[in-house]
């Protein structure tokens, strides 16, 4: 570790101490960081080591997330984290989630996405609970008389080294604030020494998710609150011509129609009155520039920025092959929505985001107000894969709230949610390789071509493949235009868009050179913690092993980013005309596993989201709008279409990568591939349609 | 706007609402229940789940008018407490991640249970096949059902 990461967390351990209750809101409002000279045995006021954790005297444990929960776990795996460090009793841990705060600089930001939580804030949860639980420790033993490091602790009690003392961390909580933060390198726990790290707890938040009192954005209330829906344009960048409100002000509820940004608000007492105000609302919408444009003169304008690839080494044997990928849409089971209150110089919202930073700037923007102006209160979200990073949603509550002068909570309906969604760009890759008398892969070329400029590497030009696969004269040209489209951050970003075309492609060398598709990878990679993730999906997955006539496995590995390896094997056969996925093994190594559960259930998130887009999802563009509306053209896998999923984690102690990214990129092209050893034929489009293999 | 008396959760609700309005905005913007949630309101995705008579019923598709004298149940009226069998199991055997589909996911399996004590996998796909989960909660919403159900028998 350099000196100046060191440095980095020690600031941040000191900054967090003196921000104290700034951060939070609400839950620290009794609490202060102010050192208290008093000791007690018996303490009334809770202790208060940093912003993020609070110790009260009943000895519940308060953690502060400051990230957001999108179903990926990160309350409780920060939590514990901060718990383990601590020796807390996580019977009597709980948490409590950070509105936008100060900044606590860039390692520490509050946006959750890129799979960083655990990469960017666990180190700092741990030696939050590591110090707090020394100044804990300091308390008793100044009070035993003692020297501390010869004190222990075990679920929430200091012992005396004999054993024969003992205090809890509740009757610590007036004392413990004495203590200055501990000087020195913070040590955190040996393997042997954690409780809670990679033991698989069960997720903090179930309990009330079950009964239904989980507070999701969408559930959020206020007093005087009233309800909004948005008419809005068919196409990108359409606008309102004129509309006839009559018969909208007449239905049941609706209070008041108003034309905003996005289109023509109706507002209601209930959102079934703006939902059915809207429905009788007549709007004459203006076309954009897009009217033109489908997925066909997308495509062609994708096609037309396709170059010729590197020449292929002479007397080789060449391949090529083209695959399309479509826009995505989120989808999120929770649609967009925000509840905004503007009034007196100030602004309040709450709403599921992963950018708190971010709402808040855009509430403050639209509000007219500076970012200090405005509270963000972050509440659940039902899902966000990257759509509530984004602040559209935000803006439409605050222009409606500062526009009537009343709280007012906006909803997107689905077709509104699948209509104006910041889409994963569609793409088109060009690939050609070249392999060698042997059998060996002499020349890979790859020409990515997307509706936007691409992401981190985007070149000009053809550069370095960055490939998982050592293959000489490798090359990748990263290319895009802008269409008109929206486009934003999906699940796994620039790899849902490149991984499948490169393992899709290898595939197809791989048979080229007359070699099996697992043997070839695994002879070309680079990478030791790949290969073995590749090696336990293709053992488990029975890789090799005989199939009947008409079914086929197909395997596919991703380990470009998030410092995570994963490899699929996917089991499928084509019986009448449709696709039967049957059985999904893979492998993951993600590092350090903070919690066993959490690492399985985003391996079968990253699965259901890998078949749903190969074998159904798709997003067509018409008359430069949206052709799909809900879930019934834009089909997500159900229970019954769902495989048998078995999931392999390898045990390790490097420092933990992502989960939120890397269980995705491998799957559509398993599939891929697994409907090419099936039926012989290839896929040159996703979603798959049989008939369109060639 | 029309007055109607419905039974929640075991108790005599009264509210003024349109006639066609969706029971699922009943629940939600009049009564503050906000267990059962809005996916896509067209029925395609379950999220709205609740029991009419014990049978599961997408809350988006039902008028508050049609009611009538029907008992609806919402996951808030499931259990007193939270301790249904079916809420158990869905904390023990870690269902939830965003949690978002699962009030529609217990509602559907509690009606399955009702009139199958003892679903097998095809019962238990067939009943929740109309939930859709964002998040990779499929296996074990069943080992979940197969925990309380103790079995085909």
């Amino acid at each position: 570790m350099s000196n100046r990461a060191e440095l980095s967390r020690r600031s941040f351990i000191r900054l967090v101490g003196g921000v104290g209750a700034s951060l939070m809101l609400g839950s620290f409002a009794t609490a202060s960081c102010e050192p208290n000279p008093v000791a007690a045995a018996k303490s009334t006021r809770a202790f208060v080591p940093n912003a993020l954790i609070k110790v009260d005297p009943d000895g519940f444990v308060t953690i502060t997330i400051c990230r957001s929960e999108m179903g990926q776990g990160v309350r409780t795996s920060l939590a514990l984290l901060a718990a383990d460090e601590m020796d807390a009793d996580w019977s009597k841990v709980r948490v409590t989630q950070a509105g936008a705060g100060p900044s606590f600089g860039e390692a520490t930001g509050q946006g959750t996405g890129g799979s960083q939580s655990i990469m960017s804030q666990g180190r700092h949860m741990r030696e939050l609970g590591a110090t707090t639980r020394l100044m804990l420790i300091a308390a008793a033993a100044k009070e035993w008389n003692v020297d501390p490091s010869t004190c222990r602790t075990e679920k929430g009690v200091v012992y005396s080294a004999d054993g024969s003392k003992s205090v809890p961390y509740g009757d610590l909580s007036a004392s413990a604030t004495a203590f200055p933060i501990p000087p020195g390198k913070i040590q955190l726990k040996a393997k042997a020494d954690r409780k809670l790290i990679g033991k698989g707890l069960l997720r903090i938040d179930s309990p009330e998710i079950v009964t239904g009192k989980a507070t999701y954005g969408i559930d959020a209330k206020v007093d005087g609150m009233v309800y909004a829906v948005i008419a809005r344009p068919p196409d990108f960048g359409g606008s309102v011509d004129s509309f006839d409100d009559a018969a909208a002000r007449k239905v049941d509820g609706v209070l008041d129609v108003r034309k905003c940004q996005s289109g023509v608000a109706v507002i209601g007492k209930h959102t079934w009155a703006c939902i059915a105000g809207r429905n009788a609302l007549k709007v004459t919408w203006k076309p954009g520039n897009l009217s033109d444009t489908s997925t066909e003169t997308i495509r062609a304008k994708l096609k037309a920025l396709e170059i010729d690839h590197q020449a292929m080494p002479a007397g080789a044997k060449v391949v090529s092959a083209t695959y399309d990928l479509p826009y995505l849409a989120h989808a999120t089971m929770e649609p967009m929505n925000c509840l905004a209150d503007v009034k007196d110089g100030s602004c309040k919202v709450w709403v599921g985001t992963q950018n708190p930073h971010g709402a808040q700037g855009v509430a403050a923007s639209v509000a007219g107000l500076q970012p200090s102006d405005v509270e963000v209160n972050v509440l659940l979200l039902g899902g966000g894969f990257g759509r509530r990073s984004d602040g559209d949603f935000v803006a439409d509550a605050v222009e409606l709230s500062k526009m009537i002068g009343k709280p007012v909570k906006c909803l997107w309906t689905r077709e509104d949610d699948m209509k104006h969604d910041h889409y994963r760009p569609m793409a088109y890759h060009s690939m050609k390789g070249a392999i060698d008398a042997d059998g060996k892969p002499v020349a890979w070329s790859h020409q990515n071509i997307q509706t936007q400029r691409p992401w981190r590497g985007g070149t000009a030009s053809f550069g370095d493949a960055e490939l998982v696969y050592q293959i000489p004269n490798a090359g990748k040209l990263s290319t895009g235009t802008e269409c008109g489209i929206p486009t934003g951050a999906w699940r796994s970003v620039e790899f849902s868009v490149l991984n499948p075309a490169v393992e899709c492609f290898i595939d197809e060398l791989a048979v080229a050179a007359g070699k099996d598709p697992y043997e070839f990878r695994h002879s070309l990679l680079g990478d030791d913690l790949l290969r073995n993730v590749l090696e336990i999906a293709a053992k488990n997955g029975d890789w090799g092993k005989p199939l009947p006539k008409g079914s086929g496995r197909g395997i596919a590995c991703f380990g470009s980013g998030w410092n995570t390896k994963v490899a699929h094997v996917v089991e499928l056969s084509v019986e009448k005309g449709k696709i039967r996925v049957h059985r999904v093994v893979a492998a993951v190594d993600c590092g350090l596993v903070i919690n066993p559960k959490g690492v399985q259930a985003m391996m079968m998130g990253g699965i259901g989201d890998g078949l749903s887009t190969s074998l159904g999802a798709g997003i067509t563009i018409k008359n430069g709008g949206v052709v799909q509306n809900s879930w019934t053209d834009y089909p997500w896998l159900t229970m019954d279409q769902a495989p048998a999923v078995e999931i392999h984690v390898v045990d390790s102690d490097r420092d933990s990568g992502g989960m939120g990214e890397p269980p995705y990129p491998a799957v559509p092209p398993a599939v891929a591939n697994a409907v090419f050893a099936a039926t012989g034929k290839r896929v040159r489009r996703f979603p798959i349609k049989l008939d369109e293999l060639v | 706007m029309p007055t109607y008396s419905i039974n929640v959760n075991g108790t005599p609700r009264t509210v003024e609402a349109p006639a066609d309005m969706p029971l699922l905005w009943v629940l939600r913007d009049l009564l503050g229940l906000t267990g059962s949630k809005f996916g896509c309101g067209i029925g395609a995705c379950g999220a709205c789940t609740v029991m009419l008579d014990g049978r599961e019923t997408q809350s988006c598709q039902t008028t508050v008018a049609d009611v009538g004298h029907s008992k609806v149940v919402t996951i808030e009226g499931l259990s007193p407490d939270g301790s249904h069998p079916l809420q158990k199991a869905w904390i023990e055997h870690d269902v939830p991640q965003c949690g978002y589909c699962q009030a529609g996911q217990i509602m559907a399996a509690a009606a399955l249970l009702k009139r199958k004590p003892h679903p097998t996998d095809a019962d238990i796909d067939a009943a929740l096949s109309g939930n859709i989960c964002r998040c990779g909660t499929y296996p074990r919403i069943k080992e979940a059902i197969k925990a309380v159900a103790g079995g085909n028998k």
